[in-house]
């Protein structure tokens, strides 16, 4: 991917994150009712104690994203994360916004690989 | 009739909440989003000057004369971690005003105070950039720019 591109795209879905999990401080127990019933049933811990940790997770995603730190381990913690948020909240309206925020994930993902950034490396000497 | 007049101005009443509830969103949103895009350009500086390597000048190449400047501290500390820093705190105090942590009043006041600083101090490097270095740097243009578009902002919220 081009660098430029590239960094577009992590910037972008750094904010994404970041903004979600400031949404969900604000109001934890509207984002637990996206939740599919039988998901709430599999939690080991409360409900709000788990939303509280995805907004976390979203955060410290959105952090690395933004900083440019770590970026493909943040980009397949995050990938995991849209697909977990994808199979316990089932197919609603706003399913098809998560499909493309996965979609770029997954692309920053496998740019930001380190076996990508070695072939860069071999790439330059 | 008396239920009609009671009623109405309560329906408007919350109408009126919703609209400001949506309008405060947007502003907070716009906020956080201009400092997170703040907060990435200045890591990328930091880190290229860490790094001693020169930053991708994407209009002209006067960027590292203006970076490498005698200008490029105030007070023994490098701009672009006073940039980062301010950005940190923006993005914090938005996200704070989202989640409504009190005492709202001093995050409503802080962020009025840090960006009016900031503007200033960005209009003055600006003029620097101009006058004394002859050189234009746009990093430094884009992240003056991105506190006076916040500045605006903030601005324009007060007043509609």
């Amino acid at each position: 991917m081009k660098k430029a591109s590239f960094n577009i795209l992590r910037v972008g879905l750094a904010i994404t994150f970041l903004w979600i999990g400031i949404l969900i401080f604000k109001a934890p127990e509207a984002w637990g009712g996206y939740l599919e019933p039988w998901a709430v049933n599999l939690l080991p811990i409360p409900l709000a104690q788990a939303i509280l940790g995805t907004a976390i997770l979203d955060i410290a995603i959105g952090i690395l994203l933004l900083t440019d730190f770590f970026v493909w381990g943040a980009a397949i913690v995050g990938s995991l994360h849209l697909v977990v948020v994808l199979v316990v909240s089932g197919i609603t309206e706003v399913t098809v916004r998560d499909i493309g925020i996965l979609a770029g994930m997954l692309a920053i993902m496998i740019d930001a690989l380190p076996g990508n950034l070695f072939t860069r490396r071999i790439d330059k000497i | 009739m008396c239920t009609l007049r009671f009623a109405a101005p309560k329906i408007l009443s919350k109408q009126h909440s919703f609209i400001i509830f949506l309008k405060n969103m947007t502003v907070f949103a716009l906020l956080f989003t201009l400092s997170a895009i703040g907060i990435s350009e200045t890591v990328y500086l930091i880190r290229k000057r860490i790094a001693l390597e020169k930053p991708i000048c994407l209009i002209g190449e006067d960027c590292l004369t203006v970076l490498t400047s005698k200008y490029n501290k105030i007070f023994f500390v490098h701009n672009d971690i006073l940039g980062l820093l301010c950005y940190i705190i923006i993005s914090l105090v938005a996200a704070f005003l989202v989640i409504e942590v009190r005492p709202m009043w001093l995050w409503i006041i802080s962020i009025k105070v840090l960006v009016g600083i900031a503007s200033i101090v960005s209009l003055f490097f600006t003029y620097l950039q101009w006058k004394i270095i002859k050189a234009w740097c746009f990093w430094c243009l884009m992240s003056a720019t991105t506190l006076w578009v916040i500045g605006v902002i903030i601005l324009l919220s007060a007043i509609i």
